[in-house]
């Protein structure tokens, strides 16, 4: 164990010094450089090592999905558009696509709205108390999707009418001489995905929390003050003061959340893998790329994601150019 | 339970008195909790603990009690309370793998795949934020779009190029994945919160004849500190929990992360689980310890003490 | 310029590379296993403790042999997904044991799996119960040889409260009716019946379905019916569902009510036969089923519960019997590889693992004296007294129907929001085009 110990250490350090040396040597490197194309060299050398990394591991397998998209099952064959054709040809996968707008017009914003809730609210509390609700709202995160799943399961477990419910859910009903309701296959009203969201809000608000967090904490307080003393009501602090100052942090969790969701498959596939309507364009390509060996069909789907990120960026290339105006 | 309920009385003089003494008197919002915000808060507390409570009581009841009755139990008869075993928790920590081996590996995996990410991202952002230059909005732009591409797709390609390298079952291999994964979310938080940081001060750093280099790491990383540290918490938490890439980068076998050793408790049929829960809480706890260490750094007036300093 | 970069550049090269070169000497100092040609890589799924006792009997085959191979035997998570991925990387072991036959067929179409055949002898290949040597038999030669296997269509009982009742075992289709019928009238529900399995959900009541169309139709139908030369939509197939629907969906036969059937956990579904008085009779499921029952009930297993499997459609006739369980396939063909394949096909290969954990072995000329009790002993019966043998027929279709729209659209049809006719439309609609 005690090797083991060491061997880990000096990994890590081996690891972590690389890449501290390379930004060393970039530097020295564009030092030697005569000062004006150093100013013009810089800025590449500096975003290089980032940029190769998405380079190899994003944009390369994602083209390569582009191609795929026009070709068989196992990339074998090119079949034209009869990927897409056939998708949007399939009622179930319409009913897909409906269901994930569904998760992308909900999700991001109830977690903005808890998300700024606790951050702001919290933030008025003493910091034992202020460190503890945090902690709370953060505990989520830090498990491991095996140990959500579980936890969901004891939620909304459904057992034989006359047996002692074990999910917490059917246990209040049973209280009141309800019966047990099969709560994730109950789609009337999309019972079911929303049910499927609250899992997803409560392990990732703290995403949104942290980040939004450390805005609200970067808001000057003498802003506040001044806001004050002009007899502002906490109300109108929180909407004409606070929330234009974190504006830009609010676009970024934002678009990150939706994005996240766009991809979305874990909570669906865990809990009813698509089932009883309920899947989503995630789930959709999990099981074509891991469960059916589709990677035609797969790579289709990202396709189509890639070109639903579209407004996303316009919008935050126009928030861009706002920014700069200001 | 209790603590969520967050029974503080508040008193004013109290808090103040603490302000006082503390000698970075920005820590201060004027506005006070009253009985709205902690209501609210103690209701999205209770809400949230829950589930999670019930999870952890069960993971000390036996597979048996657990199917028959639910974790409540232990309140409304506590005769049930007996019962109470650690016997997951034995199977799971000895049952498997090699546990000792597996957290250490992830160790070695997590904190330089966190690190790096960062660092990395930190310069790109900076650049992105403070330098000018040709195709800037662009190459940002196809960044921040590849957030969209699910790594899985990544897989087949890069499993072909670690095998040209013989890199497959390696940290290194992992490192390098998990880099290039999370690269996208981390220019992009990063970017975005150095936007907001006050372009005067850089600018005449540079005045003062400090170079891109110097800026960087006196200025704008220390500035950056509570961004960093937010990405840093999710970005080990990220890849802690991480499976799916652990075990096609790494696989089974004596680089194992926890994560894959926990999968050896489970049956084929998907039974084991209430092992695998177990473990999770087990697993659960470092992360807990980097989000309560990186905490601190989420305080009032950090940015504007750095701009003075 | 030119002064300064070019040295410049030459340090970076070479500290990078050293860079490099460092961190995966760390990697491998630290533990990641060299390959050298003495080295078996073996992955598989199954749970360890089957793994642990074949591989305990392996290495002492080998030892015996005074062999130098060793073996390195890996527990993998899903190995269905993980194969597929790592052939097109070209980073593979030498034999995996895939639980699906389906995947072992695309294994093939990527030209990643060696024949069997030559490899294993004909007297071994004979010693497999009637079938099951065939299961992965593309183009008539054999890619995958099953290893380590579990017997469907088992009913199991409460075995105290079964002969109280002076219930006994049918000998064909029409007596599970009338068994069922009976247990009913006297005031229990004859089926427990869950199919909720997470991700998976849905497997349990295609089983069923296998097994009926199996017995009803026989074994050449029911391998038609996998590679889709009989459709779902057919009268042999719609013939199946409907013993099914009379038997397990008619009001009062299954406990909870077919509502129940979707959410209630396949593998805690046995548990109410066990309570008192038992909640229902009769618990149709694999061999690997009594594991998930109460510690109390396991305790004495033998005399507790009771099994027979699901009878042919007329007594004495043709019986088929449906399996499951983990193929051996092999990537290299070294002479080191082919001496471990042959090696986890003998019959012997077992003895270890069938004191130990849940195997059963798919020779039938294996040791029954092996196994650790009566219970097993009596559902191996089950198989040896077969005709012939079937393999579960979802885990051989394409995986877009056969762990897809089958599961998914019986269980929709269970639940109440599909009708038979379109939903033996949709499965069909839902078969890959090539």
């Amino acid at each position: 164990m005690v090797t083991k110990a060491l061997t880990t250490i000096i990994t890590i350090i081996v690891g972590v010094g690389a890449a501290l040396i390379v930004y060393w040597i970039l530097n020295k490197l564009a030092e030697l450089l005569p000062e004006r194309l150093e100013d013009r060299i810089k800025p590449y050398l500096y975003i290089l090592p980032a940029f190769l990394g998405i380079v190899v591991y994003l944009v390369y397998p994602a083209v390569l999905t582009v191609i795929n998209s026009f070709r068989g099952p196992i990339s074998q064959n090119w079949v034209g558009f009869a990927n897409f054709t056939t998708l949007f040809k399939s009622h179930d996968f319409q009913q897909t696509l409906i269901n994930t707008l569904l998760w992308i017009i909900i999700v991001p914003a109830v977690t903005i709205v808890i998300g700024l809730t606790v951050a702001t609210l919290s933030d008025r509390l003493r910091p034992g108390a202020e460190k503890l609700t945090k902690t709370i709202i953060f505990l989520p995160m830090a498990i491991s999707l095996i140990g959500a799943a579980t936890i969901w399961r004891f939620v909304y477990d459904a057992e034989p009418a006359g047996q002692n419910q074990i999910g917490l859910l059917n246990a209040v009903g049973q209280l009141f001489n309800k019966g047990p309701v099969d709560w994730l296959s109950t789609d009337n009203f999309h019972l079911n995905s929303l049910l499927l969201m609250v899992i997803l809000l409560w392990s990732q608000v703290g995403f949104s929390m942290v980040l939004l967090s450390a805005a609200v904490k970067g808001v000057p307080v003498d802003t506040l003050e001044a806001a004050r003393i002009d007899g502002a009501n906490e109300r109108q602090i929180f909407f004409r003061v606070i929330v234009p100052q974190i504006r830009g942090t609010i676009v970024t969790v934002f678009i990150t959340v939706t994005i996240t969701v766009m991809k979305i498959f874990d909570v669906v596939y865990v809990n009813t893998n698509g089932g009883f309507n309920t899947n989503v364009l995630g789930n959709q390509f999990y099981n074509e790329i891991s469960t059916n060996l589709n990677y035609g069909a797969a790579s289709a789907i990202v396709v189509i994601l890639m070109i639903a990120v579209a407004p996303l960026m316009w919008y935050q290339v126009r928030h861009f150019k706002s920014e700069e105006a200001a | 339970m209790a603590a969520t309920t967050q029974p503080v009385p508040a008193p004013v003089e109290d808090t103040q008195a603490k302000v006082k003494r503390s000698p970075a008197h920005f820590d201060r919002n004027p506005a006070k909790a009253g009985w709205f915000t902690k209501i609210t808060l103690a209701v999205i507390c209770v809400l949230w603990m829950i589930p999670l409570l019930g999870t952890f009581l069960t993971s000390f009841r036996s597979l048996d009690d657990v199917q028959s009755s639910g974790w409540w139990t232990l309140f409304t008869k506590p005769s049930s309370i007996a019962r109470l075993t650690l016997s997951n928790y034995d199977k799971a920590i000895t049952g498997g793998a090699d546990m000792g081996r597996d957290f250490f590996n992830s160790l070695a995996i997590a904190l330089p795949a966190t690190f790096i990410p960062i660092l990395i991202a930190a310069f790109a952002a900076y650049a992105f934020t403070f330098m000018e230059f040709w195709g800037r909005d662009v190459l940002f732009l196809t960044i921040v779009s590849m957030l969209v591409v699910p790594n899985y797709v990544a897989f087949v390609p890069i499993l072909k190029l670690y095998r040209t390298l013989g890199m497959n079952g390696t940290f290194a291999a992992v490192w390098l994945a998990h880099i290039g994964f999370g690269m996208s979310l981390a220019i992009y938080i990063l970017r975005n919160y150095m936007a907001t940081l006050p372009k005067t001060v850089i600018e005449s750093a540079k005045i003062d004849g400090a170079s891109h280099y110097q800026t960087f790491f006196k200025l704008v990383l220390p500035m950056s500190v509570p961004a960093l540290a937010s990405f840093a918490i999710f970005q080990f938490l990220w890849v802690w929990n991480d499976l799916l890439v652990a075990l096609v980068f790494i696989g089974p076998g004596d680089n194992e992360p926890v994560t894959v050793g926990l999968t050896h408790l489970k049956t084929q049929l998907g039974q084991g689980w209430e092992l695998t829960t177990a473990g999770g809480f087990v697993t659960m706890i470092l992360p807990l310890v980097v989000f309560l260490a990186l905490q601190r750094f989420f305080v009032r007036g950090l940015t504007a003490g750095a701009v003075k300093g | 310029m030119r002064v300064g970069t070019l040295p410049g550049r030459k340090v970076l090269v070479t500290v990078a590379a050293a860079a490099l070169a460092s961190t995966g000497l760390a990697a491998c100092g630290s533990g990641s296993g060299g390959g050298n040609s003495n080295t078996v890589t073996i992955w598989s799924s199954i749970d360890q403790p089957v793994q642990d006792g074949l591989k305990k009997k392996l290495v002492s085959e080998l030892k015996a042999d005074n062999s130098k191979i060793t073996i390195k035997w890996q527990k993998v998570e899903n190995i269905n997904q993980l194969i597929i991925t790592k052939i097109q990387a070209g980073d593979t072991p030498d034999i995996a044991l895939v639980p699906q036959p389906g995947v072992v067929s695309q294994m093939k179409s990527l030209g990643a799996v060696k024949p069997l055949d030559g490899v294993v002898s004909k007297d071994e290949l004979s010693s497999y119960l009637p079938g099951a040597a065939d299961f992965s038999k593309f183009d008539g030669k054999t890619y995958g040889l099953i290893v380590s296997m579990n017997i469907k269509g088992l009913v199991f009982y409460n075995k105290p409260w079964f002969t109280q009742k002076g219930y006994t075992a049918p000998t064909d289709m029409a007596g599970l009716v009338t068994l069922a019928d009976k247990i009913k009238s006297d005031g229990t529900a004859p089926w427990c019946f869950g199919i909720e399995s997470d991700t998976a959900t849905g497997w349990p009541a295609t089983d069923w379905i296998e097994n009926i169309l199996a017995k009803q139709s026989g074994a050449d139908v029911y391998k038609d019916w996998v590679t889709h030369k009989v459709k779902f939509d057919s009268d042999d197939v719609k013939k199946a569902f409907d013993t099914f629907d009379q038997l397990l969906l008619t009001d009062g036969n299954t406990y909870g009510g077919s509502k129940a059937i979707v959410s209630t956990n396949f593998a805690n579904t046995g548990n109410p036969m066990f309570q008192s008085p038992p909640k229902c009779g009769l618990w149709e499921q694999g061999s690997f089923a009594p594991s998930f029952l109460p510690k109390s009930v396991l305790a004495n297993q033998d005399q507790n519960i009771g099994v027979f499997g699901l009878p042919p459609e007329s007594a004495g006739g043709d019986n088929p019997v449906e399996l499951g369980g983990d193929s051996m396939t092999m990537l290299n063909d070294t002479a080191n590889v082919k001496k471990v394949v042959k090696l986890l096909a003998a019959t012997e290969i077992g003895e270890d693992a069938a004191g130990s954990s849940s195997f059963i072995s798919p020779h039938k000329d294996f040791d029954a004296s092996k196994y650790p009790n009566e219970l097993t002993r009596d559902m191996v019966k089950v198989a040896t007294g077969a005709t012939t043998t079937v393999f579960d027929a979802s885990d051989q279709m394409p995986a877009a129907v056969g762990s897809g729209s089958f599961w998914k659209q019986v269980t929709a049809w269970i639940a109440g929001q599909t009708t038979e006719d379109k939903m033996l439309k949709a499965i069909d609609d839902s078969w890959p085009a090539s």
